[in-house]
Formats: structure tokens, C-alpha cells, sequence
């Protein structure tokens, strides 16, 4: 029960992180996972150390957007919920009648940076059924489901329409985390589910060719091995050929010469378990799960029902990214292209990451501060 | 158990939660006992899954880590061959027939062509390039053994260095040297040395050649397949690692090839191309051998054609004129031709009937010009209307006489005929060093009643009398049958290896002659000097020998016999057409008295054997013994 008790963490470098408001066993394990990614982009890319240097810029600006989020009061988070949702909501619209991108429009260019207003949204959907929530009476009765169903549908449609499949189904699962953790009857979700589920002919009919494409590689990954099959064959013989020990840093094969696509970003779990084997995995995914766990207890001991949303739709969705990817280049779930939290090389999913911990702590921490 | 600072602890946050609460009509402990709860539920999903998850990866990282780890070293390692030199071909005196020479091709690997409609455009932009050798590439696009695909063939540096000023057009395009046999006298060897090719699925299944892995090169054809074994060496290999594009990163491992063994032919290449140049624009087949070991000297069948169109990949229409050829050069006449010997199975009958007592040397046969057997209406007719009159076994060989060798094989009778014919090396392969050899026909009434569900006929025996009908022989067969009676009895089995030569260690391991397969066991030595005898008379008894206006050669004596076999049904000068000619054959050894050559001469609807065939094997004697030469091997 020690771990239960708050005052425990008030010593040595947790009294620091306390001043910060920051909680020191979520950041020394998100840092732990950030410098794994950072050996892994500079072995798989072989040696590019100007790759590692872009990625540590963003880590450091990520950890100053934590630092800065967990300062930040919660009511105030609560109050501003809604202005960032349509804020960005408008920044969705806009990527739609503006954006860049090679496949698909997912980019804003601001002149100064580019960045995916749908990775924000990855955020600002659990921030707003949180706040929308704070002062609703729970469980929710179907009129406020039927509201907060629509808040997650709306951006959802809009990244669909860019189109980014991959995105659009983790905030629609997020916002179901939500939801639920708010309170919504099972019973009412699984007939919301299976209900939905009867609009899959649908969505399949509004899905690109390359997205049915990938959808049916990935029931059948053998059928075009030199196609969409072909990466995820190549992620497998990475991951298979590592084995239990891994081939040793700067020694996995398949990522170094090019056969796995993607090694520094959504395919940098496949770079990391070619060298690093099983136990190097093992290890990982415990500190993913670390992680969710610390952020689902900091839930549970959350005083009010916006922080105990909020946190726990958070951690959990966070997990459930993790979960994604992995199942990706594992080949438990079809190429949707979700980069792994804190290790795969890109700035936006890189910033929102820290943020959404910068929120988690500021809930964590700022409760502390209100008992005394 | 819930410790005194965490009861504190909660009793706290409800005082909070109910100060800071923003709706007071909403059920804090519920709602937070319900959030607890749904909590405790998504851990414990948290938990499942990732447990899930490790299983699956354990799977796919320690259980299956053998079948990718094969998969990932598959993915980066490639073995590239590396072609082992071939041996080289030299005839007797050590003259080169047969060598390898560098050349440089222009490729294109196939892995690297992303969009065949814009490569074949650039091609275009790059080289002039006929539409039969686009056709060629998009051949070689369907061919799924090959890697690589060859553009242009033997080009010289200086073409590469024109070509490569615009090769930005097509930068997919690389030069590789590679080695390339050249044959120096390819028409004038063409069937005896044969040629390269690549390998197919045919060589593959052949029990008899060993193919390496790497190979690519094989001899499909004359000496080049037969001795393949010896010539190829053993290809080396190289193990690369290369990255997803193809491209090497370094080489693993390396192993050298092994240089193939040179293989010294009997032949003498001298020889060779002067018997070529003596058949200019005809039809046919000239053998020279040694008779007292079986060494062949000369081996042509004419018209050859150029083996070196061969060793690059020869263009269809090419090849097409060469199969329709109405000169048929890809036949190998001296092996695979078989033709009715004519009057040069006379000196074979006639011993065979001596052998067999059927006649003595003093039996005489009137000749009146033509022949009556039983009830035959048509008589049948010596090639000299008004007859030799009275002659004996010698003076019906020197003259050629049909009537007394009508008689002969009249009395002598099929069953013995044919018995024996084959003691001389007919209706059998010769097993000269060489494959596709046909053993020719020896006739009889088992082979009649079986092909022609016919009884034999004596009128037919006659016809064999004097080589004529069923009766087939293939130059090669001749020669060696020459050489029976050329010699002392003793036979040699014809062969064109004189050995081969390791060139690494230096080492010459010779032809074996205990491999013989051929006795040819003439009991009686008078015989074969009477028959021996008549021969010389066909040479050199002027006026009375059918060869005897070729003229002696100083100081060297020739025996032999003439033969003009009649194409059967020959339509004579009906149509005047030279399809409609006779074969011109010609036996003959020399010197005399101690033969060291045997030489046979056949030429297709060449005329008459005196007037056509023989004349030529005069000139090949003469210049044998013009430029004599030890076999000598450096």
C-alpha cells in the first residue's frame, strides 16, 4: 500500500518534480522510452545523427509543452476545452479546403511549421467530453450521450474526408473511452456498437481503393508479398529474425538495408525488436504499461468527474496507440499507419504526446495542492 | 485495510468535491464508485491485451525466430556466380581451334526497370534499336530465369564510350565484361568442335553432363558437348549482401572457380581447312584417319556454318535460314549421314565371300553387260553395257564389275551377307568421341519382315551386292570398315581426343585405346592381300582402274575404290535436275604398303565416285604428305 500514499512521493527528485508539478514515475519513464526511440532512429537510419538531433529538438519542445500543461490549473483546461475543440475543428475544415500532403491532405502549412491539426484533435476530443461531462450529472442520460456522440463524430468524419482512416478510428475510440468511463450503460454501448457496425458497408464504400486495399492485405498479407503484404512480411521477418537476445544494436539487417519500410516511423517497433530481440520488446511494451496503469490510477484518485475522465480516457487511449501499432507490424491489425507514442520519428504526434502527459500531471498534481 | 492516512486522505477529497463541486444535485460517491469501477474493468482489458500481445510477439520473435532468421538472410544475401574459365581447344600440333575471348555486353538488371513503357522509350532515345531486337528484350522480360537483361552484344569499349556520353537517359543501364568463345575455323569445324550454348532444361535432365551450380554456359554440340566435363571447370561463387534495392554492400564470402582442363583433338587443323577448301559449294562428307590408332585427322561435313553466330544468342531469323537451308548445314553428314555405299562395299564382299569360301581367287564370272536372276523379267545391268567378259574377284574390283559381284552375292546369300558386314563396322556405331552418330543399316529378312511385313526377296540380295537398296552406311562407318582393310587385321577405334591438359599443374593425361569396342578379326591375311591388291589396281592400273587417271603422287601409292550410288528411283535426266544425281564416294588409304592415312570422301549428288569424289581424296593425300607433321604437344 505504500505506493498509495502521496506524501511518499514528496522526496529527493519528487520533491522537485512536486514543484513542478510534475510526476516523476510517468516522466522518467516516458524519457526512458524517448531515448530508446533516439538509439533506435540513429541505428535503423544508419547513423543519420541529423534524424536524432530533429527528434531531440522535438522531445525538448514536447517537454516544455508538458512542463508548461502541468502548471496549467485544471478548471482552466475545462474552460478553454471547448475553444481549442472548434478551434480546431476549423483548422480540419481548413486542411480540407487547403492542405498539403503527398497521398493525403493532412498537413497545414503555417509558413514557419506544418503541422496535422487531426493529431491535435487526438487530445481535444478527450478534453472536451471531459469538460462537457464536469458538470452533467453521471451516468449520462441518453440526451448527453447523444451530444457527446456527436463531438466525436464530427472531427472524426472531417479526418475520414482528408483521408486518414487510421486517425479518424483512434479518436472515435478514444471519444468510446470517454464515454464510457463516464458512465454510459454497457448495455446501451453494445447495441451503440453493433449499430454502428451495420454502417461498416458504408464506410467500406466511402474508403479509398488503397485503404480497401490494406483493409484485405490485411486478411491475407501473402496474396502480394511485393505490395501492401510486402510490408508488413518484411516487419515480420525483422521482428522473427531478432529472436530472444536481438542481433545487437546497429546490426538489424532488415531495417539498416532498406527491406523494412518506414523503420523510423511507424515501423520503428519492427527496427527496435529486430535488435533488440523479445527481451528488448519484453521491456518496451512494460514501460507502455507502466505508464497506462499510472495514468488510470491517477484516474481513480482524480477528485472531480473532469479530471477523472480526462486522465483515464488519456491513459488509456495512449495505450490503445501503442496497441495499434504494435498490432500493426505484428500483424494483428491491417496497415492503418499510427506512429508508436514517444518513439517514432515525427513532431506533431511527438508534441501533442507530452501535452496530453502535461494534462494527466497537471490533474495528478494540482490535487495535492488543493487538499493542503 | 485502509491505513489512517488514506482514510485522512479521502475524507479530504469529499470535503473537496463537495466545496468544489459544480453540480450539487449530482452523486459524487456514485459517480466516483462507478468510475472505480469501470476503471478496475479497463485495467484488467489493459492487462489481458498486453499479455496477448507478448504471447503474439514471443510467437513471432522466439518461436518462429529460425524460419525468419533463413527469411532474413535470404532478403540481404545473394550468391552471384562466378564463371570458371573454359578449356581450350587444340588440334594435334597445337593450334588454337577453339579459345575464349573478353568481350562486353550491355545489361539492364530487371529489378531496376520500374515502368517498361518509359524504359523502352528512353532505349529507343539512347541507341538505335531495331524492332526484332525489342522483340528480343521483351523476351527476355518473360523468361523469369533470367536477372539480367542483355541489350546489346559484343560491343568494343570505343561503342561503350559513344554510348555512355548520353547514358543519363537511361542510367539503369551497366557494361559487364564477359567471356566469349570464339571459334578460329568455324565453318571448316563446325560439326567436329560444335558450339556453346546456354544451358536448358534439355541439358539439365542429360545424365551424362554435370551441370554446377552457376553455370550458364554448356556445349551443346561436337566436341564442346562431348568433353563438356573436361572443358567447363567448376564455377566459383560469391556471396553478397545487398540491401533492398539490389545494390552489394560487401562481399561475404568468396570462392575462385576452377579453370577448366584443355582438351588437344587429334585433328590437324591444317588439314582440316584444306580438305574444307576442296568442297567449296558441295554437299558432303570427308573423314581422314589414321588406321593404325584411330586418330582422325580430318573430320568434315560440309557445307558447315559459322559456330561463333551461336555462342551469342542467335537471332531466329538466323537460324531459321540456316535449318532451310537446302544445303541442310546443321546435319552432321560424317556421323549422321547415311547413305548406300555404292561400289566401295565391293572389296567387303568380296572378302566376305573368300572368308566364306564361296568363291575361290582364281573364280571366274562372264560378264556380258547384264545379269538374269530366275524369273526376273529385267535383267540386271553392269554399269558397262557391253561387259567385261571373263573376270576374276581382283579385276572385278579394279573395273567395278555388277555382274561378277551379282553372281558373288548370289551364291554368298543374304543371311551371310549381312552376318558379316557387320564384322567391318556396319549397321553399328563407330563410338567415335562424338554424340549423335547413326549406325547406318545392315538389311536382312528378320529387319525386312518386321519394317515391311515382306518376305526378302533374292533380286534384293543382288541389289546389296553392290551397295545398293536397303544397304545405309555413314562416312564415319566407311572409314573405319577402309581401315579394316587397309591394315594388318588389327582395328582401332576412331576417336578425336589426343588427351587433355590441366593448365594450372601442367598435367596431360592422353587418350586410353584400351577403351576399344571394335575387333574386327580377319582370320586370313591372303585374302586381304588379294583384295588389298585389287584396290591398289583401281588406283593405279592405268587404263583399267576406275580411279587410275588420277595420276600417281610422288613416291606415295593409293589404294581405293570407287562408288556411285544411284539415289533410288533416280528419275534419270527426266527432269535434269541435281536433286536427281548420284552420290560420288570414294574409300581410300595410302601409302600402299604401309598405310598411314585412311580417307573417305562422300559428295551429295556429286556425280560419279571417280570423276568427283576420288580426285578430292587425291588432293587431301597429296597435301598430307606435303606438310607430314609430328604430333607434337607443347
Amino acid at each position: 500500500m505504500k505506493g498509495y500514499s502521496d506524501e511518499s512521493n514528496q522526496r529527493g527528485f519528487a520533491g522537485i518534480s512536486a514543484i513542478l508539478y510534475v510526476d516523476a514515475k510517468l516522466f522518467i519513464a516516458i524519457i526512458t522510452i524517448t531515448i530508446i526511440g533516439l538509439v533506435t532512429i540513429y541505428s535503423s537510419s544508419g547513423g543519420e545523427l541529423n534524424l536524432v538531433i530533429k527528434q531531440f529538438t522535438r522531445i525538448v519542445i514536447g517537454l516544455v509543452a508538458m512542463v508548461f500543461l502541468a502548471q496549467v490549473h485544471p478548471d482552466n483546461l475545462r474552460l478553454f476545452a471547448p475553444v481549442l475543440y472548434f478551434l480546431t475543428i476549423l483548422l480540419l475544415i481548413l486542411v480540407l479546403l487547403f492542405g498539403v500532403g503527398h497521398s493525403a491532405d493532412r498537413w497545414l502549412d503555417l509558413y514557419f511549421m506544418r503541422f496535422q491539426p487531426s493529431e491535435l484533435m487526438k487530445i481535444f476530443v478527450p478534453l472536451m467530453l471531459a469538460s462537457y461531462y464536469s458538470d452533467k450529472p453521471l451516468p449520462p442520460n441518453i440526451s448527453y450521450i447523444f451530444i457527446a456522440i456527436i463531438l466525436v463524430l464530427l472531427p472524426v468524419f472531417l479526418i475520414m474526408k482528408q483521408p486518414d482512416l487510421g486517425t479518424a478510428l483512434l479518436i472515435g475510440m478514444s471519444g468510446a473511452i470517454a464515454i464510457l468511463l463516464a458512465g454510459m450503460s454497457l448495455k446501451f454501448f453494445f447495441a451503440t456498437t453493433f449499430s454502428m457496425a451495420g454502417l461498416l458497408p458504408v464506410l467500406w464504400m466511402n474508403m479509398h481503393q488503397y485503404q480497401k486495399q490494406r483493409v484485405l492485405t490485411f486478411f491475407n498479407p501473402e496474396s502480394d508479398p511485393l505490395g501492401s503484404g510486402y510490408h508488413l512480411m518484411q516487419s515480420k521477418i525483422a521482428l522473427g529474425s531478432g529472436g530472444f537476445f536481438g542481433k545487437g544494436l546497429f546490426n538489424g539487417t532488415q531495417s539498416k538495408l532498406g527491406f523494412v519500410p518506414e523503420h523510423s516511423t511507424d515501423f520503428i517497433f519492427t527496427a527496435f525488436g529486430e535488435e533488440f530481440g523479445f527481451l528488448g520488446v519484453l521491456i518496451l511494451m512494460s514501460l507502455y504499461l507502466f505508464i497506462a496503469l499510472r495514468g488510470i490510477s491517477i484516474s481513480i484518485k482524480a477528485t472531480d468527474n473532469f479530471g477523472r475522465i480526462l486522465t483515464g480516457t488519456l491513459s488509456l487511449t495512449i495505450f490503445l496507440y501503442v496497441l495499434v501499432n504494435v498490432g500493426m507490424v505484428v500483424g494483428f491489425l491491417p496497415v492503418v499507419g499510427a506512429p508508436l507514442p514517444f518513439m517514432s520519428y515525427g513532431g506533431t504526434s511527438m508534441v501533442t504526446l507530452f501535452a496530453t502527459f502535461g494534462m494527466i500531471m497537471s490533474i495528478k498534481s494540482h490535487q495535492r495542492i488543493l487538499r493542503k | 485495510m485502509k491505513t489512517k492516512a488514506r482514510k485522512d486522505s479521502i475524507r479530504y477529497r469529499r470535503k473537496i468535491e463537495e466545496k468544489y463541486s459544480w453540480d450539487r444535485l449530482s452523486d459524487s460517491v456514485g459517480e466516483r464508485r462507478s468510475h472505480k469501477k469501470r476503471s478496475v474493468i479497463a485495467i484488467i482489458l489493459v492487462i489481458f491485451v498486453f499479455a496477448t500481445y507478448l504471447v503474439k510477439l514471443y510467437e513471432v520473435q522466439v518461436s518462429s525466430h529460425d524460419y525468419y532468421s533463413v527469411k532474413s538472410d535470404s532478403n540481404r544475401i545473394k550468391i552471384r556466380p562466378i564463371q570458371a574459365t573454359r578449356g581450350i581447344i587444340y588440334d594435334r600440333n597445337g593450334l588454337i581451334i577453339a579459345k575464349n575471348i573478353n568481350t562486353y555486353d550491355l545489361i539492364v538488371k530487371k529489378e531496376r526497370i520500374k515502368n517498361k513503357e518509359i524504359f523502352y522509350k528512353n532505349l529507343k532515345k539512347l541507341l538505335p534499336i531495331t524492332p526484332t531486337a525489342i522483340k528480343n528484350i521483351q523476351n527476355q522480360f518473360k523468361n523469369r530465369r533470367l536477372k539480367d537483361i542483355t541489350v546489346l552484344e559484343d560491343i568494343t569499349l570505343d561503342e561503350y564510350s559513344k554510348i555512355s556520353v548520353d547514358q543519363y537517359i537511361l542510367p539503369e543501364i551497366e557494361l559487364v565484361n564477359k567471356s566469349r568463345r570464339k571459334y578460329i575455323e568455324p565453318l571448316a569445324t563446325s560439326h567436329v568442335v560444335g558450339y556453346l550454348g546456354k544451358v536448358s532444361e534439355y541439358d539439365i535432365e542429360s545424365s551424362v553432363i554435370k551441370i554446377h551450380e552457376g553455370m550458364t554456359d554448356i556445349g551443346k554440340l561436337g566436341i564442346e558437348r562431348f568433353y563438356q566435363n573436361i572443358l567447363s571447370g567448376k564455377p566459383g561463387f560469391e556471396k553478397l549482401e545487398t540491401d533492398a534495392q539490389g545494390d552489394v554492400i560487401r562481399v561475404l564470402e568468396k570462392r575462385e572457380p576452377h579453370r577448366g582442363k584443355d582438351v588437344y583433338l587429334t585433328l590437324d587443323l591444317e588439314l582440316q581447312k584444306h580438305v574444307y577448301s576442296q568442297v567449296k559449294g558441295k554437299e558432303g562428307a570427308v573423314v581422314v584417319m589414321n588406321p593404325k590408332n584411330g586418330d582422325i585427322l580430318a573430320f568434315v561435313s560440309f557445307p558447315g556454318y559459322n559456330t561463333n553466330l551461336f555462342t551469342k544468342s542467335i537471332s531466329s531469323k538466323k537460324y531459321n535460314e540456316l535449318i532451310s537451308s537446302p544445303g541442310k548445314p546443321l546435319i552432321n553428314r560424317v556421323i549422321a549421314g547415311q547413305y548406300p555405299p555404292g561400289s566401295t562395299i565391293k572389296p567387303f564382299m568380296g572378302l566376305i565371300a573368300l572368308e566364306e569360301g564361296i568363291i575361290d581367287p582364281k573364280k571366274l564370272v562372264y560378264c556380258n553387260g547384264s545379269y538374269t536372276l530366275g524369273k526376273h523379267k529385267r535383267p540386271f545391268r553392269c554399269w558397262k553395257k557391253e561387259g567385261h567378259g571373263k573376270a576374276n574377284l581382283s579385276f572385278a574390283i579394279t573395273q567395278s564389275c555388277d555382274v561378277f559381284f551379282y553372281r558373288v552375292s548370289e551364291l554368298t546369300g543374304i543371311d551371310l551377307i549381312s552376318e558379316n558386314l557387320y564384322k567391318f563396322g556396319f549397321g553399328n556405331k563407330t563410338y567415335i568421341d562424338l554424340y549423335g552418330e547413326k549406325s547406318g543399316l545392315i538389311p536382312d529378312r528378320a529387319w525386312k519382315s518386321k519394317t515391311k511385313q515382306l518376305p526378302w526377296y533374292p533380286g534384293e540380295t543382288l541389289n546389296i551386292g553392290i551397295g545398293q537398296g536397303y544397304f545405309l552406311a555413314t562416312p564415319m562407318q566407311l572409314t573405319l570398315g577402309t581401315s579394316v582393310l587397309a591394315g594388318d587385321g588389327k582395328t582401332y577405334l576412331p576417336h578425336l581426343l589426343l588427351g587433355s591438359k590441366n593448365k594450372t599443374s601442367g598435367e596431360f593425361s592422353g587418350y586410353k585405346h584400351s577403351e576399344n569396342k571394335f575387333e574386327a578379326n580377319i582370320e586370313d591375311h591372303d585374302y586381304l592381300d588379294i583384295i588389298q591388291h585389287a584396290m591398289w589396281r583401281v588406283v593405279n592400273e592405268k587404263g583399267v582402274g576406275t580411279a587410275s587417271h588420277l595420276g600417281k603422287i610422288e613416291g606415295q601409292e593409293i589404294a581405293g575404290k570407287t562408288g556411285t550410288a544411284q539415289v533410288y528411283n533416280l528419275d534419270k535426266g527426266r527432269t535434269g535436275t541435281k536433286k536427281l544425281q548420284d552420290h560420288a564416294l570414294f574409300i581410300s588409304y595410302a601409302p600402299f604398303d604401309n598405310p598411314e592415312i585412311v580417307v573417305t570422301v562422300v559428295v551429295e549428288n556429286g556425280g560419279s565416285g571417280s570423276g568427283t569424289a576420288a580426285p578430292i581424296a587425291k588432293s587431301i593425300i597429296k597435301y598430307y604428305f606435303k606438310n607430314q607433321k609430328q604430333a607434337s604437344i607443347k
